[in-house]
This record gives C-alpha cells, sequence and structure tokens, in this order.
C-alpha cells in the first residue's frame, strides 16, 4: 500500500529543530517533523506559587495550546502526557521549592502532535539549561485497516487507522518506554510490532536531537575559545 | 584544560583515574557544575563543553543558560524589592529573591548603615548559595571589611544578557571591554547573573556601550573590534 506522501512505511517525515528562538523565556525549540511544527518555551527553574511549592523537588508545569481555539480535554491529556514524562527525567530534587514552566504551542497541526510536544519540550528543557537525567524522544505509529503498521503518521493517516500509538523512550536506556498512549483496537502481536518500530524510530530523533544540540553549542563555544 | 568535548544530557564520562600520573590511590574524582553521580557512572546532566583537568581530576561543563541559579562567591548585579527589620530582599534574577543584611556594608554599624529604597541596584556577593536556603548576598568582604567595589549602583544603565556572555566579560581580557575602553570612557559591573550595570558620561555613549556589548554574544575577538569601530563611526 502506498502512503499519500510516498513514505516507506517505516519512514518518517524529515526533521528540524531550531533552538533559542524566543528571546524572553529561559529556553525554547521550534520542533518540526514534516508540516507538524510545535514551539516550545521553558521557564525555570523560577518563582512557584505557594500552593504548588514542593519542599523536596521544583513543580514542573505544562502549559498546551492547540493550533486552532482554546484547550480541550485532549490537550489536557497531552499537557499530563508531557508531565508525566519529564518528571521522570528532569532533577526536579536539584532546585526545590522552584517551578519548571514549560510552555507548548501548536503551530501547524499534520499528525503526530503529541510526539513532536515531547520532543519539543526535550529541546526547550536542554536549551534552558535545566538538569536532566538523559535526553527523550517520542515517537508515533498507526495500524492501518489492512493490518500494516506506518510510522509517523500524517492528519489524514490518523484519520483513517484502526488503532494509533504513540511511544516515548529515554536515550541510552534499555528499560522500557516513559510514556504509551495506545488508542483504538488491536492485537497484541500488532502492539509489539508498533513497540519495535516507534523504539527504532525513536533512535533515529534522538540522533538527530543529539546532532541539533552539539552543532548549536560548537557554534557558541568556538567564540568563547578565542 | 587537556581535551574539550561536546556533551548532551544523559553522556556517560568517563572519569577514570590512570595510575601513571602518579598521586596513587587516594586521589578523588571531583565533578564541577554539569555533571552528576547517576547509578554507578558520571553523567552529564546538561549540554555543553565538557572540561576536564587531568592534574586535579577535575571535570566540569560550560554551558549557557539566561535563568540564573546561585552560586557562593559570585558577584551579581540585583535591584532592592522590599526592605525588612534586619534587611533588604533583593531580585538577583533566581528563582527566590536574595537577603541582604543591613549590616552587611563597608563601614555598616548599628547606628550608621545605608538607607536603601525599593528600586535601589546593587552590586553584591552571594555568600549563601544553598538549593533549600534562601540565597543571601553582601556588599563587602567579610574578611576585610572593604567594599572592593560593592555596594549601591547610583545612576547609570542595567541591562540583561545570556549568562555565558557574563562570565566572558568577567575576563580581564574580554574584548568588548578593551575595545570600548580605549575609546570611550565608562564604567561597568559585571553579574554572573547576567545583569549588567554600565556608566557612561553621556545617555549616547550609555546606549553605544549596551549595544557593543550585546552585539558581541556572538562575535570573537577581531570581530568584536570591528563592531566596537563601526560603532564608533556612526556617532
Amino acid at each position: 500500500m502506498q502512503r499519500p506522501d510516498r513514505r516507506e512505511a517505516n519512514q518518517i517525515r524529515s526533521l528540524h529543530c531550531m533552538l533559542g528562538q524566543l528571546s524572553r523565556v529561559d529556553g525554547s525549540a521550534q520542533f518540526s517533523s514534516g508540516k507538524t511544527s510545535v514551539l516550545c518555551g521553558v521557564y525555570g527553574p523560577i518563582d512557584v506559587k505557594v500552593y504548588d511549592e514542593k519542599l523536596d523537588r521544583a513543580h514542573i508545569e505544562v502549559k498546551f495550546r492547540p493550533d486552532i481555539g482554546v484547550p480541550t480535554t485532549k490537550d489536557k491529556w497531552v499537557e499530563s502526557a508531557v508531565r508525566s514524562t519529564f518528571e521522570k527525567e528532569v532533577l526536579a530534587q536539584l532546585h526545590p521549592r522552584t517551578l519548571v514552566q514549560i510552555n507548548l504551542q501548536v503551530r501547524e497541526n499534520d499528525g503526530s502532535v503529541d510526539a513532536t510536544a515531547i520532543n519539543a519540550t526535550t529541546m526547550a528543557l536542554v536549551d534552558a539549561g535545566v538538569p536532566m537525567k538523559t535526553t527523550v524522544a517520542a515517537a508515533a505509529c498507526v495500524v492501518l485497516k489492512d493490518g500494516s503498521i506506518v510510522a509517523d503518521p500524517t492528519k489524514e493517516e490518523a484519520e483513517l487507522a484502526v488503532s494509533t500509538h504513540t511511544f516515548a523512550f529515554a536515550n541510552g536506556s534499555s528499560d522500557g518506554p516513559l510514556y504509551v498512549d495506545s488508542r483504538g483496537r488491536f492485537s497484541m502481536a500488532e502492539y509489539n510490532r508498533c513497540y519495535d518500530l516507534c523504539r527504532l524510530t525513536c533512535d533515529r530523533i534522538l540522533a538527530f536531537m543529539r546532532t541539533a544540540l552539539e552543532s548549536k553549542i560548537q557554534k557558541e563555544s568556538a567564540i568563547s575559545a578565542v | 584544560m587537556a581535551d574539550t568535548k561536546v556533551v548532551i544530557p544523559g553522556d556517560v564520562i568517563d572519569t577514570t583515574i590512570h595510575m601513571e600520573t602518579g598521586d596513587g590511590d587516594d586521589s578523588v574524582v571531583r565533578l564541577g557544575p554539569g555533571l552528576t553521580q547517576i547509578n554507578d557512572s558520571v553523567t552529564s546532566i546538561s549540554a555543553g563543553v565538557l572540561h576536564s583537568n587531568p592534574e586535579t581530576h577535575q571535570h566540569w561543563v560550560v554551558s549557557n543558560k539566561r535563568r540564573y541559579v546561585p552560586a557562593e562567591g559570585e558577584p551579581v548585579v540585583g535591584v532592592v524589592t522590599a526592605r525588612h527589620g534586619e534587611g533588604y530582599r533583593v531580585d538577583i534574577g533566581s528563582a527566590h529573591d536574595a537577603l541582604l543584611p543591613l549590616l552587611a556594608f563597608e563601614g555598616a554599624t548599628k547606628r550608621n548603615k545605608p538607607n536603601l529604597a525599593v528600586g535601589t541596584v546593587v552590586y553584591g556577593r552571594v555568600v549563601v548559595a544553598n538549593p533549600v536556603m534562601d540565597p543571601e548576598i553582601e556588599c563587602y568582604n567579610s574578611n576585610t571589611g572593604k567594599a572592593e567595589g560593592y555596594g549601591e549602583l547610583s545612576s547609570g544603565f542595567v541591562f540583561q544578557c545570556s549568562l555565558g556572555l557574563a562570565r566572558r566579560l568577567m575576563d580581564a581580557q574580554a574584548p568588548v571591554l578593551n575595545a570600548l575602553g580605549d575609546e570611550v570612557p565608562f564604567e561597568a559591573a559585571v553579574g554572573l547573573n547576567g545583569r549588567v550595570w554600565v556608566h557612561a558620561e553621556t545617555p549616547a555613549a550609555t546606549i553605544l556601550v549596551t549595544n557593543a556589548i550585546r552585539n558581541s554574544e556572538f562575535l570573537d575577538a577581531r570581530q568584536t573590534k570591528q563592531m566596537v569601530k563601526e560603532l564608533l563611526a556612526r556617532q
């Protein structure tokens, strides 16, 4: 079966990442996968409201805005997905009684927004210098009516899908995923195939993230070394 | 500094001590900013350039940030936000405001202490920097009792820059400050919290100095000199 944009089943769209686009936040990144694009701005560690204050670690707050309209219940779900993913990876205990605020804005939605949001958050957190155990990448895939599995679905493909799956993995860990979201009807075999495909895709995205971060740091440090 | 390399969070750092260097089994590995121990390995927790000193077994990561996290001994530029019975609250750009005791000034006694209004800019040194406590600064060296340049910064202009640029400006050889200093008389106080106070004779000169420092963020020494020259020519 051919995909509308003539990609291979396991092929992801071209990745693009810009760091430090926003001047007033502590760290920012715009992460794009094909047409899907999410902008993330991070503040932190900053002063926290008394009722959010945690005595032993930083409070992590996520705000997610869709490209059109006001946030809905589904967007709140993405917020909680991003928060639960990064609560495990950010070393929040290093900055007790503070707040790390993650602001996400969808620039364009062409499928796999939740995965792109997680990827944008990783890059913005690293750009802000928030201490993290490791980098995190997320990838989505869908099972189509004929049983075939395609990676990084567009909006069109996601609407035709029988089930959609999003996984997030940490860099360099052989442990299980940090985040799983599977919707629709699927068999265990299909789930396992999706898991393997997303694992491979995440490794590719993590390699891309490393290149993007390294080139930015190299550019900056070349000057300070002089 | 023997070798430098770029690391991102999660990279495992090789901190093996080679016995040939000759200081025996009692040598300790020292970890600086950006590194921590996770399980059995030393891991980077921020993205930046890894620096290592093979003689002292020190390892640290230099990264550029915009949000200040106080560290002991660092000079900072702050703004007084409130006055308490025993001291001032000073905004130094960190998560929590710093405390500046009333007696932490040169020659201050119970009867004779400086009276700072809310909004005053002060140059101080961080003395207490602890994640579980509010930071504390002082405007004199408590060992010598001398101001050593710290204290209230009257008139002048404060602007914000990245922490990496602030750190580079602290260097006596900072190309932008030297290039400017040859042409325009001005005073500057650099805070490692990314705030820079400048004071020049005229507002025009202040703006020139500010722009030159801001522009120098992504320029090397030669380009900086050229940029300063162009700014001066335009005046």
